[in-house]
């Protein structure tokens, strides 16, 4: 029984659950004229069913270790043990990731990129921080000169919008 | 146009030095990432799509070919001298390529898994051009019954191929159905599931969808492995001359692994990798000289052609149909739907410059592949040594900016963030991507044939199985989805008779 398989199952349970409802309220029509919400009413079902089935799969123990979740070779190819991951570094990440776009238009793309660099480099471990202040702005400046200069992207200047924007 | 003015007219738009640049960009492109290992063909083209959006489309289309089979070029060099897969297709080639290589004949193997390739990867274009306009021609006789059994019965199959457990597939295509109704309906115009959000009334875009689920949770999964001990082994361009032994044992493997590859290439799925298990499956089934497990040139030669062969018969579906089978054909197909061009049998006759230009820009790619393959392998190898620290925060930034210049939308970046989770989730649990993102492609045209098919048979859902293609599609579909249930049910009663 794996915790994180019955969470997530669950979960899609629940989004199934919701979108039926809302399927359900939408206009069916005719079988010889659907509605918008005959398509995703059946959509529905067959979500609220396969995320059910997946649940008491999670949950009821497995009789054949056979066909068991993790009995393809092709989702089985990342060698790592799961105790060698990492798993600091993906929260790290996705919280940055998170910050930035928080910050994205407030600050502007200069701001908020450079520090992101400087984060992403040192979850990624590199630990000096005179050059990696020194790789970021190398970076930060060759993207400023290629994707707003060059290719014209209207990126948010935020606060530094006086002076680059 | 017959097969070969429209080859003939494909070579004048390829050579033009625009679309030779590209060729040129994405075979390079391709070939480092496929040496990298972490970034695939699939999360590069995901996240370079944002990109392709102010392109030329056939540019664009050309790019990408160039990427996905210099993927499957690149692969072989990181699995052969370090004993890790550059890229998922060249797994198996880790097998026979590393003692190779630990037995000195390191070249020998590169050359064999290079020249294997082109030898594959021109007769699965052949067969490309062949097999895509013939499939085009019959499908212009597809009404709505039949595109959305062949788009049911595809995903049955590939949910059969990718994942071990077929209600995990099928749960995530539900998922993709459910996230393809998102928006506005067409008929109607009616608004669902947006929530009020006017940006959501154009449905879930499928840009940051893809450079989430396979681009950022790709970078997620790449910075949680520890860090590798690189040792790469050094190899001299005269090294590279196999001997005649070697080409004797080479010659029957590379022909097989290529019909091999096209065919399994027309099937749904990740179509590369499952290609080069077959053939090194096959392979392996033939050994006259015991060598498997020890470096046997056949297991590099079989697979790397396979694989490179499978891209050619993965292209067949989407040229001829519209209908991409694998992911990747998905993220290739979101270049044309991003431009505006809604792929499907009329792509040929309507737009000669891109169909006949794309599959001729193709044999142009796999020459140049060849070409810089083999001397610059030295060069592209120590690619390898780029360090993590700067390649990923670049691969993310480039995310970053990229999901945002196609709309200009915050949207899209909180999408790309929120999928890039789901992604990293899902290749957590063991879930596989590729139904989640087919369904989501395949899900408003399965919808719009479904209401069109009730339309004209006025609700008689019999029509699809009283057309005699759609009927039959469907029933292949049926046979594939309940065998491998019914045999598993059936093996132990027999069983116990015995």
């Amino acid at each position: 029984m794996n915790i994180g398989s019955i969470v997530f199952a669950g979960l899609i349970l629940l989004v199934g659950l919701i979108y039926e409802i809302m399927a359900l309220n939408m206009p069916r029509g005719r079988l010889s004229y659907p509605g918008p919400g005959l398509f995703p009413m059946i959509i529905g079902i067959f979500l609220i069913a396969t995320a059910l089935g997946c649940l008491l799969q999670e949950i009821l123990p497995r009789k054949r270790t056979g066909e068991g979740p993790s009995a393809s070779p092709l989702l089985n190819q990342d060698s790592t043990a799961p105790g060698d991951r990492n798993v600091k570094k993906t929260f790290h990440l996705m919280a940055l990731m998170v910050g930035y776009a928080f910050v994205l238009k407030p600050l502007g793309f200069l701001i908020s990129i450079f520090a992101f660099l400087v984060v992403a480099i040192r979850i990624f471990g590199y630990r000096r921080w005179v050059s990696a202040l020194a790789m970021t702005a190398v970076i930060v400046a060759i993207s400023y000169v290629s994707f707003v200069l060059w290719l014209k992207v209207p990126l948010p200047m935020g606060i530094l919008g006086e002076v680059f924007g | 146009m017959d097969l070969f003015s429209g080859l003939i007219h494909g070579f004048s738009v390829a050579l033009t030095p625009m679309n030779l640049l590209f060729g040129f960009m994405g075979a390079v492109i391709g070939t480092i990432i496929g040496i990298l290992p972490g970034l695939g063909p699939l999360g590069t083209m995901a996240l370079l799509l944002s990109l392709t959006s102010g392109l030329d489309p056939t540019a664009g289309m050309i790019l990408f070919a160039g990427i996905y089979f210099g993927a499957m070029y690149g692969g072989s060099t990181t699995s052969i001298l370090l004993n890790i897969p550059g890229e998922a297709a060249s797994v198996v080639t880790v097998i026979e390529g590393y003692q190779m290589a630990r037995r000195g004949r390191a070249g020998a193997a590169l050359a064999v898994a290079a020249i294997g390739s082109f030898v594959a990867g021109t007769i699965s274009l052949i067969g490309l051009s062949f097999l895509a306009p013939t499939l085009a021609m019959a499908a212009l006789k597809f009404g709505p019954p039949e595109y959305l059994a062949v788009a049911l019965v595809g995903l049955v199959i590939m949910s059969r191929l990718t994942g071990g457990n077929l209600l995990k597939s099928l749960m995530m295509i539900a998922l993709g159905l459910a996230l393809g109704t998102v928006g506005m309906e067409t008929v109607a115009g009616y608004m669902r599931y947006t929530f009020k959000q006017p940006l959501l009334a154009q449905g879930i875009d499928f840009l940051p969808v893809a450079m989430g689920l396979f681009g950022i949770s790709e970078v997620l999964v790449t910075a949680e492995e520890p860090a590798r001990n690189m040792q790469l082994q050094k190899v001299r361009f005269r090294e590279l001359w196999p001997t005649m032994m070697e080409w004797k044992r080479s010659f029957g493997p590379i022909i097989r692994g290529s019909f091999i590859g096209f065919f399994v290439g027309l099937v749904p799925g990740p179509s590369p990798v499952i290609a080069t298990m077959v053939s090194y499956s096959a392979e392996s089934k033939l050994d006259k000289y015991g060598e498997f497990g020890k470096g046997a040139i056949e297991g590099v030669a079989g697979p790397e052609a396979a694989n490179n062969a499978a891209v050619g018969g993965a292209y067949v579906p989407l040229m001829a149909l519209g209908i991409p089978f694998t992911p990747a054909m998905a993220v290739v197909m979101a270049v044309l739907l991003i431009n505006g061009i809604n792929p499907g049998p009329l792509l040929m006759t309507e737009k000669p410059d891109l169909f006949w230009g794309v599959i001729a820009s193709m044999y142009i790619g796999n020459f140049m592949l060849l070409v810089f393959n083999l001397p610059l392998v030295g060069v592209f190898a120590s690619i390898i040594r780029t360090p993590l620290y700067l390649l990923m925060p670049i691969v993310l930034l480039l995310c970053l900016v990229g999901v945002y210049s196609v709309n200009n939308s915050m949207l899209d970046i909180w999408l790309m963030i929120g999928f890039g989770l789901l992604g990293y989730l899902m290749r957590r649990l063991k879930y596989d991507l590729a139904p989640l993102v087919l369904a989501l492609v395949l899900g408003p045209m399965m919808e719009r044939s479904f209401r069109e098919a009730m339309m004209i048979s006025r609700g008689d859902l019999s029509v699809f199985l009283s057309r005699p293609i759609s009927g039959t599609i469907l029933l292949v579909g049926a046979i594939v989805l309940v065998a491998p249930l019914l045999l598993a049910w059936i093996k132990p009663l027999i069983r116990r008779k015995v």
